[in-house]
C-alpha cells in the first residue's frame, strides 16, 4: 500500500517535473500567459472609472477575470500538448496510476498559472493602487488549486474532440464559479472592501479538499477509458 | 502456452465496422506478422491487442489473464510502438527514457541499455525534436522494450527505418512474443513465423505459415 503510494507520488512528481522541464526549454505558455494578464489589467484600468474608494471593489473583479481566461488557456494546453504529440497514451499504457499521471499534469498546469499569479497580483497592486497582503496571495493560492484539478480534468475530457477550445469553457466555467464567489469575496476583504477573509478561506480549502478528491477518483475513467 | 487467445474479437467505429470477429491465437515466444491493406484494421487489432483500445465485442486473454479486467497489470508485461512515435520534442532522448523508467517503475540504469540497442547512444543527449523521423522511430522502439516485456506489439514499426531497421526489429524481437504489422512480405518473413492478412476488419483464410530466413 505505502509502495503503491510512494510510486504514484514519483509518478506525479515526474509528470510534473516533465512538464514544467518542457516549459522552460519552450517558454510556449507562460510568456504569452505573463503577457495576457498585463495586457487584460491594462485594458481594465482604462476601462474602468475608479478611485482610492471603489478600487478595493473592482480590482478583486479584475484579478478574477483575468485568472478565469489565463487558466483557461494553460489547463487547455495541458492536455492539447499530449494528444498532439500521441505522448499520452504512451504514458497511459503503462502501470502508473491515471490518477498520478493527472495529479502531475494538474500539478504543473497549477503552478504554471501560480508563476502568472507572480506577475498578476504585483501588476494589479501597481495598476489599482490596492494592498498586495498575505491574505490576497492566499485566497488566489487556494483557489487556484481547486481550478487547477477541474480544468485539468475537463481538459483531459474534451482534448480528443475537436472543438475542444469551445468546449472547455462551456464545461469548466460553471464549475469554476463557487471559486470565483468565494475568491472574490475573500480578496475583496483583504484588500478592506469590507467582508471576512477567514470565512471565505476556510471555505476554499474546503472547496479545494472537495474537488481534488472527486477529481482524482474520476480521473482513471476520464483518462483510460 | 499460449500467450493470446483472442475469441470473435470485433471493433466498431459507430456504424463502421472495423474488426470482425478475429480468432486468434499467439503462442509464447512466436512472431506473428499481420498484413493487409491501408483500411484493413491491422492497427485496430493491434492497438486492441496492446491494450490501448477496448474491442466492442469478443474476449481477449493474454498471459492467461482476461485483457479488459486487468489492463494495468499486463501493460507492465506488453511493450507498444504506435504509428506515432509519441516522445517528448523538448526533452532529449535520455531524459524521454528516463521519464518512461518512472513511470514503469523500474531502475533508470536500463536506458543505457536501451540506448545501446537502438544505436542512439551518440544522440542521447539531443532533444527527440531534432532527432530524425528514423531516429525518432527507433527511440520510439527503444521506449517499448524499456521495461523488457514478454509481448511486443509493433504497429509498422518499418515505415522510417533505414536498411539497418530490421536488424534493430530483430534484436528487439527477439526472446519475446511479438506481432508486427507491416505492408512488407520480405520484412515479415524474415522476422515471423507466421502470417496473418486482414481484409475490411476480417481474416482472410488461416494465418500461414511463413518460411523462416534467420
Amino acid at each position: 500500500m505505502w509502495c503503491t503510494d510512494l510510486r504514484s507520488i514519483a509518478v506525479a512528481i515526474a509528470v510534473a517535473r516533465k512538464d514544467l522541464t518542457a516549459e522552460w526549454r519552450t517558454r510556449e505558455l507562460v510568456p504569452a500567459l505573463a503577457q495576457f494578464v498585463v495586457l487584460a489589467l491594462v485594458i481594465a484600468n482604462f476601462g474602468f472609472q475608479f478611485d482610492s474608494h471603489n478600487a478595493p471593489a473592482i480590482a478583486p473583479g479584475v484579478l478574477w477575470m483575468a485568472l478565469v481566461f489565463a487558466g483557461l488557456v494553460a489547463f487547455g494546453r495541458a492536455f492539447a500538448a499530449e494528444r498532439e504529440q500521441a505522448s499520452l497514451e504512451a504514458m497511459l499504457l503503462t502501470p502508473a496510476a491515471p490518477a498520478a499521471i493527472f495529479a502531475g499534469k494538474a500539478l504543473a498546469a497549477g503552478l504554471l498559472l501560480v508563476i502568472c499569479e507572480a506577475v498578476l497580483l504585483p501588476a494589479l497592486a501597481l495598476f489599482f493602487s490596492v494592498p498586495l497582503s498575505f491574505d490576497v496571495v492566499s485566497a488566489v493560492l487556494l483557489a487556484t488549486v481547486g481550478m487547477a484539478v477541474l480544468g485539468c480534468l475537463f481538459a483531459a475530457m474534451v482534448a480528443r474532440v475537436r472543438a475542444r477550445e469551445l468546449l472547455l469553457p462551456l464545461l469548466t466555467l460553471p464549475l469554476w464559479i463557487p471559486f470565483i464567489v468565494v475568491g472574490g469575496q475573500a480578496v475583496q476583504a483583504a484588500m478592506g472592501a469590507g467582508g471576512g477573509t477567514n470565512q471565505a478561506t476556510g471555505l476554499l480549502l474546503d472547496l479545494d479538499i472537495l474537488f481534488v478528491v472527486l477529481t482524482s477518483l474520476a480521473a482513471r475513467f476520464v483518462l483510460d477509458d | 502456452m499460449s500467450t493470446i487467445v483472442a475469441t470473435a474479437l470485433t471493433h466498431r467505429f459507430g456504424s463502421e465496422l472495423a474488426l470482425d470477429a478475429v480468432d486468434l491465437v499467439v503462442d509464447a515466444g512466436e512472431h506473428l506478422a499481420v498484413l493487409g491493406e491501408n483500411g484493413a484494421g491491422k492497427t485496430t487489432l493491434l492497438r486492441i491487442l496492446a491494450t490501448a483500445a477496448r474491442p466492442t465485442s469478443g474476449r481477449l486473454e493474454i498471459f492467461g489473464l482476461d485483457a479488459m479486467a486487468e489492463r494495468r497489470r499486463l501493460r507492465a508485461r506488453i511493450g507498444f510502438v504506435a504509428h506515432a512515435p509519441g516522445l517528448y520534442p523538448a526533452l532529449s532522448a535520455t531524459e524521454n527514457l528516463e521519464f518512461f523508467c518512472t513511470l514503469q517503475g523500474i531502475n533508470r540504469t536500463r536506458v543505457t541499455d536501451v540506448l545501446d540497442l537502438t544505436g542512439l547512444a551518440h544522440v542521447a543527449r539531443r532533444p527527440a525534436g531534432k532527432l530524425s523521423r528514423g531516429e525518432q522511430q527507433r527511440l520510439s522502439i527503444g521506449r517499448a522494450v524499456l521495461h523488457d516485456p514478454k509481448l511486443l506489439v509493433l504497429d509498422e514499426p518499418d515505415a522510417s527505418l533505414d536498411s539497418d531497421g530490421a536488424d534493430l526489429l530483430a534484436r528487439v524481437m527477439r526472446g519475446r512474443t511479438a506481432i508486427i504489422s507491416t505492408h512488407d512480405h520480405a520484412l515479415a518473413n524474415r522476422l515471423c513465423q507466421r502470417m496473418l492478412t486482414l481484409r475490411r476488419g476480417r481474416v482472410v483464410g488461416v494465418p500461414t505459415r511463413l518460411r523462416v530466413v534467420h
